[in-house]
């Protein structure tokens, strides 16, 4: 156990993590990078189950192209036997590679913008193996949607997303489809809404849920292989200047999912660190 | 020795008679954490002649004092805001250029860049005849204008002779 999380934090040093930038930590939300913007994230992700514990590592990079396009690639790695249903709001084994583009943003006063966001990937599987049912699938390259809109201001965030991940099939088997969503709050007291040459808190209650489809193995789909389940908890982000930390648990609020296949899953867990490097480039006149 | 005295005189005149942005006082719209103000700062501070950068989340306002001999433009300052993703209001500008125009239709010219403004004054009463063709510092409102465009009117409040 100690060894795993050992590896797994060496393993998150050189990454980005699923926690783009400076939003919550599970859920769907619409910033997106500056222009020239580069931003690095890397953290770690657990679920802790009640036929053993995953860790992921989240890995990424972003490059904000226009101020309301970003490309990222997301390179997770996992750790442990949780034998736990797929996710796609917490990193797993698939790598991947997409754009992100804010197609709504109004900027209504000093500190408030309400925007819209959606995103689009390439999921290819990694070289780690899954644990638990997916152990055993052929594993293909599928396609993810994500869709966010929300508000920010300087005291209070509010996002709600949904998410959609189809997988190719490989040798008659497929990974389950997944859905997700989320709604996330978040809030800043007045005493911390303070200058940006100190550090920045705020707080969040995350809402994600997911429901993932069967999984077919052999041409045959696996009976009670489809999941349904829906995490509560808060979260904590903590900003100075480029350098952001966040982290929160999330425990289950809902859960419809086969025991014998899956276990129980308990806990998730996520401590993820960002670093954005802004572009001093401007153009001369 | 006398060459010198002479490139002296000539330097000290071009100085003085150098047409430039001393300070803007930009209001962002849609700033609200820590990474948006140091994304602005980082920025303004990239362009050149730029001497501080100060950013008050709270009201939005973003201060930029800038270097004497600077030649930096107006447009660099709003790009600056836009590729970060935020919106700029009206600018509070202090500037020094040559008056052109007539009486009339004075217009404001910022030799070193392509900034060109007609002058409207905020409050009416300022003669401005005897300055025409001379440089003079004003201080004043640029209207917010369009993504990508640069309002080419100055509401002036204050203008008199630069030193």
């Amino acid at each position: 156990m100690k060894r795993l999380v050992i590896l797994a934090c060496v393993f998150a040093l050189p990454g980005i993590a699923l926690a783009a930038d400076h939003g919550p930590v599970f859920s769907y939300a619409t910033p997106v990078n500056s222009q020239r913007e580069l931003s690095f994230d890397t953290g770690i992700f657990v679920r802790n189950g009640s036929q053993g514990t995953q860790f992921s590592t989240g890995s990424g990079f972003g490059y904000g192209l226009t101020p309301h396009i970003t490309v990222n690639v997301f390179l997770p790695a996992t750790f442990g036997s949780g034998s736990l249903p797929e996710s796609r709001m917490v990193s797993g084994s698939e790598w991947s590679a997409g754009a992100s583009w804010r197609f709504l943003h109004s900027v209504t006063s000093v500190g408030k913008r309400i925007e819209s966001t959606a995103s689009l990937s390439l999921v290819v599987p990694g070289p780690q193996q899954d644990s638990g049912l997916l152990t055993s699938l052929h594993r293909a390259p599928g396609v993810a949607g994500t869709l966010a809109t929300g508000f920010a201001s300087r005291s209070q965030y509010l996002w709600a997303g949904a998410g959609y991940t189809r997988f190719s099939e490989a040798a008659n088997d497929r990974r389950p489809d997944t859905i997700s969503w989320s709604g996330v709050y978040g809030y800043r007291p007045a005493k911390l809404r303070r200058g940006y040459d100190k550090w920045d808190y705020r707080g969040f209650a995350e809402l994600t849920g997911e429901h993932t489809g069967n999984v077919l193995l052999d041409r045959t789909i696996v009976p009670n292989s489809s999941t349904t389940s829906v995490w509560l908890g808060p979260s904590i982000l903590a900003i100075f200047k480029n350098v952001a930390i966040s982290g929160g648990v999330q425990a289950p609020v809902f859960r419809d999912a086969s025991d014998s296949i899956y276990g129980r899953e308990h806990l998730r867990f996520a401590i993820n660190f960002s670093y954005l490097k802004y572009s001093s480039h401007t153009s001369s006149h | 020795m006398k060459r010198i005295v002479v490139a002296g005189i000539l330097t000290a005149s071009s100085l003085a008679a150098h047409a430039e942005y001393e300070q803007v006082n930009l209001t962002v719209f849609g700033m609200d954490c820590a990474p948006c103000a140091h994304a602005i700062h980082v920025s303004m501070k990239g362009i050149q002649g730029v001497n501080t950068v100060d950013v008050d989340l709270n009201t939005g306002l973003v201060t930029i004092k800038l270097n004497p001999g600077n030649s930096a433009a107006m447009r660099q300052f709003n790009e600056a805001v836009e590729k970060n993703g935020f919106t700029h209001k009206d600018a509070n500008i202090v500037v020094r250029g040559t008056l052109t125009g007539t009486p009339n239709a004075p217009v404001l010219e910022v030799s070193g860049t392509q900034d060109r403004y007609a002058l409207s004054p905020l409050v009416a009463g300022t003669d401005i005849a005897p300055l025409l063709g001379k440089t003079v510092t004003v201080a004043g409102v640029l209207p917010q204008a369009p993504k990508g465009k640069l309002s080419g009117t100055l509401r002036y409040k204050t203008i008199a002779e630069a030193r």
